[in-house]
């Protein structure tokens, strides 16, 4: 096969020593369908094209390896500029690039320190694209710290596949970490389990109680919340909270400290004032290293086929020892976003639809934030907008049996989420 | 690149700003996310160490970045070896055709060690073998050694000589090939302090110190306020409870499930309303009444460890520590000391308050008596970390490297328990045999054989040796750069656990199979 030009350019004599040698014959393990040799190659570095979300712990990592095993048409979104703490992993910023937007930085060093390799960067939200967008990807990898923003990756990809066109089908794999911890997966929208599917298996956000907070603080982090929760809008009105202002956190300090000095409770320092509010993740190179890897790893097999890939879960523990899982995750036949069922809730027939609220907010499988309701015939309550919101609050005071029959169905929007949920109403 | 002693003075300074007030300097918060997990006590310890890595490849390098960010005092690259066109192709840290023909220690110095201005970097072009033939005390002089995909003469060369050494460097062995690879790490023994361990120590419910059995007793629930009465921590409550049942049950604790549901009824029947959450919580704790306050297993058999019977004022701090621990738990209660980290739980500020203070104030006391009973004075700073977390405390054996490939019965013995963890370490060592012997193919037959050999005559290699075997043979001299990367990060976590002692490092083989992708440990044990 011919290789094309951009390649001929770039690549010199035993580039690829090393990758050629699983590319050239298969293993023990490779579906038959291998096609070991030049072709595989010409997919990999002359077609393929991969978009990488996050640039940040994940993201550079995931960037250097796809550079290094051949990938050539490499995109990447990410919506943060470089902070300074940030140069303890994310190994392709310097110093003098903190402010800068991490996208742009990290694409262009790969580009100069690997010949051939075209990284776009898109400084920005993965919200501001649309399908046509994501369409022309072969995979996409997320590295990503943020619950939402995957969500919201997971459930456009699942939304994107049609039956007709398997070109539409473009395999998800993600990667997370936390301290010694991390996870990588391999999702296969509307085939294996999703990302929506396993949010049970979150650790659920530690949230203190408004009364802890307000009336008996124990702990330093309740004075700390107090400071950022109450004091603040009380005191600065309308001003915004800038977490990563250190004058603003200087403050939530100097007023947790006092709070925790008047009740004799001890531990309020700047750094863990800046853990609360930041809801700082501890991370480490390491850890990021492994995990990217594994993505990077599952993205070549699956571009290549030179060997099978993970199916479906990689989940790694390394503060005892290396302790590492691999396993299937089940696809969630009620799986708001990728099973066809609603999800069955039963409820007492005394519950009010505030009530209702508070429970799907606090259940661990579906987190969601200021949720809206309606059944199909009319709307329940709505955050927004204004009027809207006005005009249904009274059905918060009201029994939800007075609005939804036994076994009906209730559907469950929220701004964050490009998905709605079906819930299907019994009365205990 | 500055001199790593003075700098890592600066960041000891540095980083104790974190427990103290005001913002962080540019230091402190650069680090700040690693901080939160080894504190200033595991930078500093990195700060201090010196680092040596053996050749420059994409592995090797991949392993350097990972401690070159966290900010590791020193490290050198040993290798002669210029850089190939291969080299070049797989090697973040090289510069691609500009690069080839240059050393490639020097190259990856350079580029490494713009990750970190206060790491020292050197590329150092002799030849192992010359070191250990002419200067092997230079090998001694680093905290790691770590050899990448090392040739098996010179490797064991230097495997004997820092084992012969009992304080000398700790030796990380990595092997790869394509999607497969294991490390070893080599040490003689590693004392955990600070594990982090998950398991929380005992609140000491089922065994009340004197202060928190007469603050139990003497409240007056009866009379109590209301609002008080909603605030009573669930540890008083339980210590009420209990004590309460001791005295009409022979003075034990509830024993049998009908005894146990019983005492729950009772907590919820000390309820003066319904909603009293802090009784509910009691009754979801309950069985911490009937679960021994003891010392755990692991920790007392720290306590037949040789080196306790034959201890001197110059023996590891650890050690008199560990003795200190054995004399402390002959004592009543037979508990570890208290610590003070008190769970949050419904309270008031004010009863959660003297809770935590009876907690604090029981555990210097024991800490003092503790401290009473060490044979050496030893740094206070030390005594306090060493009781907080003993119930935590590890010390890991280590083995020589190849001590498992010369011992038929582990050999057996992992192959009963983690087979497809052999199978891998098996096609790696067969591979390292076949290598040197530089024969011109790399065959399955070939491998196998080596393998087999290995094994006590008459045993057959594991069902999954085929696969491992054959991805070797398939790719006997990759140095894939995902495989590299993600050694990368696994060798780089377990040499910071070394370094730092914190967190507990492997004990044996572990494994990496990049095409199922998972990791195993060989267990012979
Ligand atoms: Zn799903």
């Amino acid at each position: 096969m011919a290789t094309a030009s951009s390649s001929q350019n770039t690549d010199w004599q035993d580039r690829y020593y090393h990758i050629d040698q699983v590319l050239d014959k298969p293993g023990p393990r490779t579906d038959p369908a291998f096609l070991a040799g030049d072709g595989v190659k010409d997919f990999l570095r002359n077609q393929a094209k991969i978009l990488v979300i996050g640039a940040g712990g994940l993201g550079c990592e995931i960037l250097a390896n796809l550079a290094l095993t051949g990938f050539k048409d490499i995109h990447v979104i990410d919506m943060d500029t470089i902070d300074i703490s940030n140069l303890n992993r994310q190994f392709l910023f310097r110093t003098k690039d903190v402010g800068k937007p991490k996208a742009t930085v990290a694409a262009e060093f790969i580009m100069k320190r690997v010949p051939g390799v075209k990284v776009t960067p898109y400084f920005g939200k993965i919200q501001d694209k649309d399908d046509d967008y994501y369409m022309q990807f072969n995979l996409v990898i997320c590295g990503l710290d943020s619950v939402e923003a995957r969500r919201w990756m997971n459930a456009t990809l699942v939304n994107l596949v049609d039956p007709e066109n398997p070109e539409s089908l473009k395999p998800l794999i993600d990667g997370g970490t936390e301290g010694f911890k991390g996870q990588a997966r391999v999702i296969l929208p509307t085939i294996t389990s999703c990302y929506e599917c396993s949010l049970d298996m979150l650790n659920k956000p530690t949230a203190f109680p408004i009364c802890t907070i307000a009336n008996t603080p124990r702990l330093p982090e309740h004075c700390i919340e107090w400071a950022s929760v109450l004091e603040w809008p009380r005191v600065h009105g309308d001003k915004k909270l800038d977490t990563d202002d250190p004058e603003h956190i200087s403050w939530l300090y100097n007023v947790a400290s006092a709070r925790a000095k008047e009740f004799n409770i001890e531990g309020v320092t700047w750094s863990s004032t800046q853990g609360v509010v930041k809801n700082i993740i501890p991370a480490i190179a390491s850890t990021n290293a492994i995990i990217s890897a594994a993505c990077c790893n599952e993205a070549f097999k699956i571009a290549t086929s030179s060997a099978a890939y993970l199916n479906n879960y990689f989940m790694l523990i390394g503060t005892d020892g290396v302790y590492s899982y691999t396993f299937e995750h089940t696809k969630r036949d009620d799986c708001p976003v990728c099973g066809g069922d609603s999800l069955e809730l039963s409820i007492s027939s005394e519950f009010t639809v505030e009530q209702l609220i508070d429970l799907l907010v606090e259940k661990q499988d579906i987190q969601i934030k200021k949720p809206s309701l309606s059944t199909p015939t009319s709307q329940i309550y709505l955050q927004a907008p204004p009027q809207l919101e006005a005009s249904t609050r009274p059905n918060l005071a009201k029994k939800v049996s007075e609005l939804v029959p036994p076994e009906g169905e209730v559907t469950v929007t929220a701004s964050t989420l490009p998905f709605s949920l079906s819930l299907r109403i019994t009365y205990t | 690149m500055k001199q790593a002693m003075s700098e890592s003075q600066d960041i000891e300074i540095a980083t104790t700003a974190i427990v103290t007030d005001g913002q962080p300097d540019s230091k402190t918060r650069r680090y700040d996310r690693q901080l939160r997990l080894w504190a200033a006590s595991g930078q500093s310890a990195l700060e201090n160490a010196r680092i040596l890595v053996i050749s420059g490849s994409a592995t090797s390098t991949s392993i350097l970045k990972n401690l070159v960010l966290p900010g590791i005092g020193h490290f050198t690259i040993l290798d002669p070896a210029n850089v190939t066109p291969a080299d070049a192709g797989n090697n973040f840290f090289l510069e691609g055709p500009d690069s080839i023909g240059k050393s490639r220690a020097g190259e990856a110095v350079r580029l490494l060690g713009e990750l970190n201005d206060s790491v020292e970097g050197v590329a150092d072009t002799s030849s192992l073998e010359d070191i250990l033939a002419k200067n092997p005390d230079y090998l001694l002089g680093f905290t790691v050694v770590i050899a990448c995909n090392l040739e098996n003469e010179v490797l064991e060369k230097l495997a004997t000589l820092l084992w012969e050494e009992e304080a000398g460097p700790a030796l990380v062995v990595v092997r790869s090939a394509g999607f497969l690879a294991e490390f070893f790490i080599q040490f003689h023994e590693h004392a955990v302090i600070e594990s982090h361990s998950e398991i929380a120590p005992s609140l000491r419910i089922d065994k009340p110190f004197p202060a928190l059995l007469e603050y139990a007793t003497s409240l007056d629930l009866a009379g109590m306020d209301p609002t008080d009465h909603s605030h009573i921590p669930y540890v008083v409550i339980l210590v009420r409870a209990l004590e309460d049942w001791k005295k009409s049950h022979g003075g034990l604790p509830p024993q049998t499930y009908a005894e146990k549901k019983s005492f729950k009824q009772g907590i919820q029947s000390m309820k003066l309303k319904y909603d009293e959450e802090n009784f509910d919580e009691a009754e979801s704790q309950a069985y911490r009444c009937w679960t021994d306050t003891s010392v755990p297993s692991d920790i007392s058999k720290l306590f037949q460890d040789p080196a306790l019977s034959s201890l001197t004022p110059t023996s590891a701090p650890f050690y008199h520590l560990v003795d200190a621990l054995r004399r402390f738990t002959q004592e009543p209660p037979h508990t570890l000391p208290l610590t003070s980290a008190l769970p949050d739980m419904k309270a008031s500020t004010e009863s959660y308050i003297h809770l935590q203070t009876l907690y604090k104030t029981r555990a210097e006391e024991e800490k003092k008596r503790f401290t009473e009973l060490l044979d050496v004075p030893l740094d206070d700073a030390l005594v306090d970390t060493f009781v907080r977390n003993a119930h935590g405390l590890k010390l890991l054996k280590g083995k020589k490297w190849g001590a498992l490939d010369r011992d038929p019965g582990d050999l057996l013995k992992a192959l009963a328990t983690t087979p497809k963890e052999l199978a891998i370490h098996l096609s790696l060592s067969a591979l390292a045999s076949i290598s040197a012997k530089h024969e011109p193919a790399i065959t399955v037959e070939a491998l196998t054989a080596e393998a087999q050999a290995l094994l006590p005559p008459g045993t057959e290699l594991p069902d999954e040796f085929d696969d491992a075997v054959g991805e070797i043979a398939r790719a006997p001299t990759a140095d894939l750069p995902n495989t590299a990367a993600l050694l990368g990060g696994l060798v780089a976590q377990e040499v910071i656990k070394v370094i730092t002692k914190q967190y507990v490092p492997i004990e044996s083989y572990c494994t990496v199979d990049l095409v199922e992708t998972w990791t195993g440990v060989v267990k012979f044990a």
